[in-house]
């Protein structure tokens, strides 16, 4: 299927926009929204206000004054980043069989740990190679990844320990393994810890996250969640997929009632055939997720205190403040390769971990090669280098700086190609329209976490 | 893999208090570049401590 149709601004109904404005219809009542898409500028224009406002001028003139110093700021965000963290896989193998892992089966039944003298002297080489790219004052960041890390947990605790001053460290984790001493260490040490957990009810979170035997986790993940209640580096990856979209409003409940601070909804990505069986097409997805935000917002309300949708959040920061977004999944070319990397047991570096499995997007190994070289290598290159401009859906879109057509393993395994769009194209667009809804009723605050904005700027700020 | 159709948009009536709100909303702002954030795992702003 082509999704081009998908991504054209809306018909003019009103007056055309300036050269190098599109109408983009959110949605809303009374805003419509004009982008550039080049640079990721906005401006919300009440409907019955569009032809006086741009006949006008005003806006046209600031925005235009602007406009190189937007386009410089994106290129520099898209094109002139360096690595700040790694991915780090301390072993293939899980003791889970989640029907939808980007991971290969035989990789995560069979595979191997890294031992410890080699992942102390893989952070070694992180460590020398960090050195010399990340700003003095500034701590690179290690994410331990799986597979299921904590199954080679003496090796990664005592890299934690040799290295604390050094990185700032993260665990995503099933959660099996957390048991009381490791949520001591990981929560004295400061270190960041996500759980997976997709659904409220054990008969659903239990059909995509299980053990080998087929028994389901949803036990052992309650008993974490409880261990690290009120920890505040905690959080929670749900991933929305054909079997719990009916309950992820009931999941933000859930969350907020374990007082869980942030957590991402995240589409099943299509990378390999699990994925593609657990795909939901992109409209169910959207009602579910939406409804789902509008009810974090209603617990917000109701009780002053927020489950941040990480993901969702990352969105409106985009249209907001475009170099504070966290996440790199949604700009073009992705922080894939070019923020970060991802690193195998067995010392192949990848661009990130959706390619893990993909020994055509090895770039190098971390023991045998100059990272800045693998970096350059052409398996990078083939992600570094995808952009958005380069895809035809895309081209027209104006919300293509905040989407990024996420993802290039899902466009490359399932679509066909770097020059495909991924799998969710119009569930990225309603994301958006929301977005912008959410600012145009004054109420995006609600959703992104206390302190975000802290040490940005105001470089544009035009209300009238 | 992809979908055309456009979803769950809202009606466009005009709300009661459509001429008390602003003509025009534009905002953004900068900062030094620093995501390294990726779908699998929610990355912290700072450092925590329990």
């Amino acid at each position: 299927m082509n999704a081009a149709t998908a991504t054209t601004a809306t018909p003019l109904d009103e007056g055309r926009p300036p050269r190098g404005l599109e109408r983009f219809d959110i949605g809303h009542p009374d805003y419509v929204a004009a982008i550039d898409p080049e640079t990721a500028f906005w401006a919300l224009l009440r409907h019955d206000a569009w032809d006086d406002v741009l006949a006008d001028g005003g806006l046209e003139r600031d925005w235009r004054a602007k406009r190189h110093a937007f386009a410089r700021e994106m290129d520099m965000l898209r094109f002139h980043l360096k690595p700040s963290a790694v991915y780090f896989n301390p072993t293939e193998r899980c003791n889970l069989d989640c029907t939808y892992c980007y991971i290969p089966r035989a990789m995560r039944r069979t595979g191997e740990h890294m031992d410890a003298a080699r992942l102390m002297e893989a952070m070694e080489r992180l460590d020398a190679y960090f050195g010399r790219t990340v700003p003095e004052g500034r701590r690179p960041q290690v994410i331990f990844h799986g597979a299921e890390p904590l199954l080679n947990r003496d090796a990664m605790f005592a890299a934690i320990d040799a290295y604390g001053a050094r990185f700032r460290f993260g665990v995503q984790t099933n959660a099996t393994l957390l048991d009381e001493a490791a949520v001591a260490f990981l929560t004295e040490r400061g270190c960041g810890i996500g759980l997976s957990l997709d659904a409220p009810v054990a008969d659903v979170a239990d059909r995509s996250r299980k053990r080998w035997n087929g028994s389901g986790v949803f036990g052992s993940t309650l008993k974490a969640m409880e261990r690290l209640r009120g920890y505040p580096g905690f959080n929670v990856i749900c991933t929305m997929n054909r079997e719990n979209l009916g309950q992820l409003t009931a999941m933000v409940e859930f969350l907020h009632d374990r007082e869980v601070p942030a957590c991402m909804l995240n589409v099943v990505r299509c990378t390999q055939p699990g994925g593609r069986q657990s795909w939901a097409e992109d409209a169910a997805v959207a009602r579910a997720y939406l409804a789902a935000l509008d009810r974090s917002h209603e617990l917000f309300r109701q009780t002053g205190r927020k489950l941040v949708v990480a993901n969702f959040a990352n969105i409106l920061i985009a249209i907001l403040a475009p170099t504070a977004r966290r996440l790199m999944c949604d700009i073009s070319p992705c922080g894939g390769g070019r923020s970060f990397f991802a690193l195998a047991p067995d010392g192949s570096l990848y661009p990130c971990s959706e390619f893990i499995g993909l020994p055509a997007f090895a770039g190098g190994n971390l023991f045998t090669d100059h990272i800045e070289d693998v970096l350059a290598s052409p398996a990078f290159a083939t992600v570094t280098g995808r952009r958005v401009e380069d895809i035809a859906a895309c081209a027209a879109c104006p919300v293509r700086h905040f989407c990024g057509a996420p993802c290039p393993a899902e466009a490359h395994e399932a679509n066909g190609g770097m020059d495909r769009t991924g799998a969710y194209c119009a569930f990225y667009k309603e994301q958006a329209r929301y977005a912008f809804r959410l600012i145009a009723d004054g109420v995006a605050d609600d959703f992104l976490w206390d302190g975000w904005d802290a040490g940005t700027e105001v470089t544009f700020d035009w209300e009238a | 893999m992809t979908r055309t159709e456009d979803v769950t948009r809202t009606p466009e009536t005009r709300s009661p208090e459509t001429r008390h709100r602003p003509a025009v909303i534009a905002r953004r702002r900068t900062c030094d570049a620093e995501g390294t954030g990726l779908s699998h795992y929610v990355l912290m702003d700072r450092q925590v401590t329990r």
